[in-house]
């Protein structure tokens, strides 16, 4: 069953077709990569399906159920959850803390919050850094952080908007290590990314994006060989 | 079961020393009325606890949660006009009307919040602001219900009985000194509780980032509400406590901006969002305001024979600096914001910092 399902989503503002006519599912347990230039559609459209903004036009649906409308705080807490492509750490609050935020989403218990915080603290690898104020962290474990707080809301499908964005090489791997663990656990997870190489490595199916409308959608080797993609978006990188 | 190992938690992570200073505080303060026998010591002390309550109670929507609400005269005066109106009118005694001055409050806080939360930062912070004017204006024109611009006169509290027993009468400023000491600690501890739970975490979420907070399952409207419900509940109360007291309340005083403002003063020269930055802004600011308005710093200078009372320089600050106080206040705190932007508690704890840094 398709975990997560969009029927001709279109986001408007004002004249501008942000998202238009937009319709995919997603398969439990996959990676889905959602790819394309800059200004595509693709941050609004994880707005969209996590109820950040209300759609224009067309239905969402979650786990079967129709969420379209549903305000972020009900959509987390049936189990999908997104991160943010310029990460929003909560700073005068320490790094644990912000995961218990996320932690407290399944639980009443502040203890119980700072184990399951903790855990997911050393999921990502930061769990050295607990007790630090968000504030002073750099941005590659900032995106850890961003990481461990939504997988700490423990959910069903996450979506991750850039996360490899303004990362060294070797962070970029350990997110990409990270995001094939997380697969691992039978979360199913939709990722938006600019590293054509990263994305065809993790992304079962690709669903690519150019000015708001999909233009093609495929598993990777599929994706690279369609000419539209190609002249549309790949062309200069994958010529 | 949680509750209990949460209440472990909080206590294993009180240190002895802390917990000592604590002890030794409550204890003077219990016994301050019984030492200090002076009618204006009281008056100060009172003033400070009051002002406690007032501070305590605005940092938890604006310190913790980050709602800078500046109209929280709304909250003050809906307490004290509730409680005036039913011991005036209705003979009901004010231990009683000030819990119905808080159900009235918060009633008033989920109207105000309702409308309000729905715009954020200067837009909520503009908005508090009319939500308070409205009720003030509408306290002034309805003078059949609260006596309009005339306000309020307390004729007489009825004492508090314990069945025939006559706990107290209210005569003096004692009984005064001790409610408020119990209000002010009530609302400390209050604030403790929020702070260890997740209610807490959540105010604290979605001050740092409502966007964040709300995709990580936080119900920003039902959090914010009540966080301003228990604010509102408490300078309600500081409210009612206010118009008992004094024996006079009017729009112009309890409902006005000043009001508000002031609310808002002594968390931001404290420091907002801890626990000791109201109680800090209060010890700051009840006497610096004392001393103005009663001219002490002229007083001082004379009697230090700085100036004499003859001279011409002494004879002006005599006559205009009692009439200026508010202008000096208000250049202090302006300085305070300028060079003390965590309040002074945040100054204090910074210079302790660089110092621990520049020995190590
Ligand atoms: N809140 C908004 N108001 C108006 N226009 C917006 C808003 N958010 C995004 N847009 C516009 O929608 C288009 C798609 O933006 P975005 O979804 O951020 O693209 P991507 O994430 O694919 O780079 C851009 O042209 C952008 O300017
Ligand atoms: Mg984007």
């Amino acid at each position: 069953m398709a975990i997560l399902e969009l029927r001709h989503v279109s986001k408007f503002f004002g004249g501008l077709a942000a998202n238009s006519d937009v319709s995919f599912a997603l398969e439990e347990g996959m990676i889905k990569g959602l790819i394309g230039p800059n200004g595509a559609g693709k941050t609004t459209l994880f707005n969209c399906i996590t109820g950040y903004y209300p759609t224009s036009r067309g239905e969402i649906f979650f786990k079967g159920n129709p969420i379209t409308g549903l305000q972020p705080d009900r959509v987390c807490r049936l189990g999908m959850v997104r991160t943010w492509q310029k990460v929003r750490p909560l700073v005068k609050m320490s790094v644990l803390d912000n995961v218990m935020v996320g932690a407290l989403c399944r639980t009443n218990s502040l203890s119980a919050a700072r184990e399951i915080a903790m855990e997911q603290l050393r999921v990502v690898g930061l769990d050295p850094k607990s007790g630090f104020i968000a504030e002073g962290l750099p941005i590659g474990e900032r995106k850890k952080l961003e990481m461990a707080r939504v997988l700490a809301t423990k959910p069903e499908l996450l979506l991750l908007d850039e996360v490899m964005g303004g990362l060294n090489p070797a962070e970029s791997e350990e997110i990409i290590q990270l995001i094939l663990d997380i697969k691992q656990r039978g979360i199913t997870q939709m990722v938006i990314e600019h590293d054509m190489k990263a994305i065809m490595r993790i992304s079962d199916r690709i669903v690519v994006l150019n000015s708001g409308e999909k233009l093609a959608e495929g598993t990777p080797a599929e994706i690279v060989s369609n000419q539209e993609v190609v002249d549309a978006y790949l062309g200069e990188s994958h010529a | 079961m949680s509750m209990i190992s949460e209440a472990l938690v909080i206590l294993r992570s009180i240190k002895p020393a802390g917990l000592l200073v604590f002890l030794a505080v409550l204890i003077s303060l219990a016994a301050f009325p019984l030492v200090v026998e002076s009618p204006y010591a009281h008056h100060i002390m009172i003033l400070i606890f009051l002002s406690v309550i007032m501070g305590q109670s605005w940092n938890i929507l604006g310190g913790y949660t980050g709602q800078y609400s500046v109209g929280h005269a709304a909250y003050f005066g809906t307490g004290a006009y509730t409680t005036m109106m039913l011991m005036q009118y209705q003979q009901v005694p004010p231990w009683f009307g000030m819990f119905a001055g808080a159900a009235t409050a918060i009633a008033m806080a989920l109207i105000i919040g309702s409308i309000c939360f729905r715009l954020r930062g200067p837009y909520f912070v503009l908005a508090s602001i009319a939500a308070a004017e409205i009720l003030r204006l509408s306290a002034l024109n309805t003078k059949e219900l609260t006596n309009g611009a005339e306000g309020i006169l307390a004729t007489d509290i009825p004492p508090l009985k314990i069945g025939s027993l006559v706990v107290t009468d209210f005569l003096t400023k004692v009984p005064f000194y001790y409610t408020a000491l119990v209000f002010a600690l009530l609302i400390i501890a209050v604030t403790c509780i929020v702070q260890h739970s997740k209610l807490g975490f959540y105010f604290q979420a979605i001050r740092e980032d409502q966007d964040a907070a709300h995709s990580l399952g936080i119900n920003l409207n039902l959090h914010k509400n009540l966080s301003l419900a228990i604010s509102a509940a408490f300078t309600s109360l500081a409210g009612s406590f206010y118009a008992v007291y004094i024996g006079f309340i009017d729009p112009t005083t309890v409902l006005s901006m000043d009001m508000s403002v002031q609310i808002v003063l002594i968390c931001i020269i404290g420091g907002i969002g801890t626990i000791m930055g109201p109680v800090v802004g209060s010890l700051v600011l009840v006497p610096l305001s004392e001393a103005l308005r009663s001219n002490l710093i002229t007083q001082g200078l004379i009697s230090a024979g700085l100036v004499s009372e003859e001279s011409p320089v002494g004879a002006f600050l005599k006559e205009n600096l009692a009439h200026a106080h508010v202008l000096i206040y208000g250049i202090l705190v302006v300085v305070v914001i300028l060079y003390m932007p965590e309040g002074v508690l945040g100054f204090v704890r910074n210079m302790v910092r660089a110092r621990e840094r520049s020995n190590s």
